[in-house]
Formats: structure tokens, C-alpha cells, sequence
């Protein structure tokens, strides 16, 4: 399947399309890409891409491409993902720089955390997060999560944030 | 974009899922795989198998499932494959552990060419064969190919471009 639509107060989460790569590109291969797995070339990112498009077909869920209303250019993405060997399905979050300091990662989280929790019946849900990824950890914290000692991280050393459940977000 | 499906005389190409997972897996952990960016661990093999899926969502075209007609198995990924990069659209095939030697990846390969030619509309079409890849290059000879330069590839080295008989010469 393909991405549904989500609409919040300021924001549209509709599916990655083919118009959105160069975008994606600018960002991935950047040095704001550091904390989530830089690319160093189109070819290596044009695949990541191209992955998230598939994620969907393979798992029924997903990353959203992130767009402000009013216009279809992109500001981030955001969205559940689970490839094979992440310890645990991953709420996750990138944000174009020029988009950053006005809360639209937090309001897209939080709206494809509640599709996840209502429409798929997950129960919990994590965020990987690189140590020293200071705006994600203080993002994962304003939407409620903390930080879970005993899960298993994605890679040796990074922190494990765990969400509040379904039952207390809404 | 759905694929859709195509029969010959053995096989059938369709949609890759989830099914198409572990024998890709098993390929691409073998030494036989070394020709087409393997050996690789079943987490990046997930991410290529959601890559070709993504394919099919970006380009509108793909690879497909090969999948034996008597057995329901899984015998190869094979067909249009155009990453961001590529000097030109090819055909690709990849033969799962266990199905060499059967003429499948011609009998693939040869449906797939006529696909990219009939209905996607492709003018001329080539195939990329690792130096050293016999295999690969008597499967491109069989499908009448013929060297036409060489190409090399930003991860996997030196290549040949086999070019295959244009869509009137079918």
C-alpha cells in the first residue's frame, strides 16, 4: 500500500514522490544528516529513498513526506519504520533546514504517532537517537518520550527514547 | 504503480514482497552475489529488497519476482532497472542459490526485455556485467547482446555494457 493522507492544523503527511528526491537529497547527503546516516553519493541515496517508497509496500506503514499547506514542497519527513534488525519499530523524524525552530517535526510526530497507535493498534513505540543529537533528544522529550536504560539500541552507545503508549496520548 | 504479471513458459515475473525476502537473503549472503554489490548482511539485503520496491513507485518500472510456475519458488530478480546515476536504463537479472544452470535468467530476461520495449516504450536497452561475471555475460550472449563499451560502476568497479538487439530486431 501507499501512504494515506494526514492532515494537522498546519501540515499535510501525504506519500514520497519522485519530486521530492532532490529535497531529500540535499538533506541526506548533508552534514545535518551526521546523527541519522549521511549518504555520500545520489547513487547511495536515491536508494534510501527509493526504500521508504518500498517500506510501505513491504510493511503496510512508513515515512510520510512532510509538506506546510498551501504548498507541495517538502519540509522533512516523518513516520513509523521498521526495517529488518531495528530492535523495534521506530517512530523517526528529519527536518530541511530551512524549516527548522517552528515545531513541525514535533506536530507531525505527534500526528503519525496517533495514526500508528489508532489505525495500525501498535503499542509502543521508540525513537533511536544519536547521543550527542541534542535537538531530536529534546524533541523526543516535548512529545513526551524518555529515555529507556534497558531497551536495545540501534547501534552500540545511542539512546533508546520510548514513547507514552496509546492509552496516554489519547 | 502495481506491476502486473507475466507468464512464460516456466516462470512468472510479479511483484517482489515479503515472501521474496529470505531467498534474496540467502543470495545475496553467498559469494555468488559478489558480482551485483554482495556479499551483504540480511538487514542491507531488506533495504535493497524495499529499494526495488521503491523502484517501481519512483520510476513507474522495475525489477521483478521470478517465481518457478511449478514449485512457487523463488528463482530470481530480473528486469528494467534505472537508479539515479545510471549511465542508461538496463535489464537486470540476479539467479537465486539453486536455480543456475536451468536457462531461467534468459527466459526472464528475454520477457523482461520484451516488456521495456513493448510496454514501457524503451528505444534501446543494455545490461551492466561485472568484469569476471561469466554468467552474466552468457546469459547477455544468449539474449543476442552485443559489447558496446565499458562503464564503471561507483561502488562495484569496472563493467561491461552489453547492449541488446533493438525493439525491431525482436
Amino acid at each position: 500500500m501507499t501512504a494515506p493522507m494526514i492532515e494537522t492544523e498546519r501540515l499535510r503527511l501525504r506519500p514520497p514522490v519522485a519530486a521530492d528526491l532532490e529535497a531529500y537529497l540535499t538533506f541526506i547527503m548533508s552534514d545535518r544528516a551526521t546523527h541519522v546516516g549521511r549518504e555520500k553519493s545520489r547513487f547511495s541515496g536515491w536508494k534510501c529513498f527509493a526504500a521508504e517508497a518500498g517500506h510501505w509496500m513491504l510493511h503496510g506503514y512508513g515515512p510520510w513526506a512532510v509538506t506546510m499547506k498551501g504548498s507541495d514542497a517538502t519540509v522533512g519527513q516523518v513516520g513509523v519504520w521498521h526495517p529488518e534488525q531495528f530492535p523495534e519499530r521506530e517512530l523517526g523524524w528529519l527536518v530541511w533546514e530551512e524549516a527548522e525552530g517552528q515545531g513541525i517535526a514535533h506536530e507531525a510526530a505527534t500526528a503519525a504517532r496517533d495514526y500508528d497507535y489508532r489505525v495500525h493498534g501498535t503499542q509502543t513505540l521508540v525513537s533511536y537517537i544519536a547521543k550527542d543529537n541534542a535537538r531530536s533528544i529534546r524533541l523526543a522529550e516535548r512529545l513526551g518520550a524518555q529515555l529507556d536504560p534497558d531497551a536495545a539500541p540501534l547501534d552500540p552507545g545511542g539512546l533508546v527514547y520510548r514513547h507514552p503508549g496509546p492509552e496516554a496520548v489519547q | 504503480m502495481t506491476p502486473p504479471v507475466i507468464e512464460t513458459e516456466r516462470l512468472l515475473l510479479r511483484a517482489l514482497g515479503e515472501q521474496d525476502f529470505a531467498p534474496l537473503a540467502a543470495f545475496y549472503a553467498s559469494d555468488r552475489a559478489k558480482f551485483v554489490g554482495g556479499p551483504m548482511d540480511s538487514e542491507s539485503t531488506w533495504r535493497m529488497l524495499a529499494t526495488e520496491i521503491g523502484h517501481w513507485a519512483l520510476r513507474g518500472y522495475g525489477r521483478f519476482g521470478v517465481e518457478e510456475k511449478a514449485t512457487g519458488a523463488t528463482v530470481g530478480l530480473v528486469g528494467p532497472w534505472n537508479p539515479e546515476g545510471w549511465p542508461e536504463p538496463e535489464i537486470g537479472w540476479d539467479l537465486m542459490n539453486g536455480f543456475e544452470g536451468k536457462g531461467y535468467a534468459t527466459e526472464a530476461g528475454r520477457a523482461a526485455l520484451a516488456y521495456s520495449y513493448n510496454t514501457l516504450g524503451w528505444p534501446t536497452a543494455i545490461s551492466l556485467v561485472a568484469d569476471g561475471n561469466y554468467g552474466s555475460a552468457a546469459v547477455a550472449l544468449r539474449l543476442g547482446a552485443r559489447q558496446d563499451g565499458t562503464y564503471t560502476h561507483v561502488r562495484w568497479g569496472p563493467m561491461t555494457v552489453y547492449r541488446h538487439p533493438g525493439p525491431e530486431d525482436l
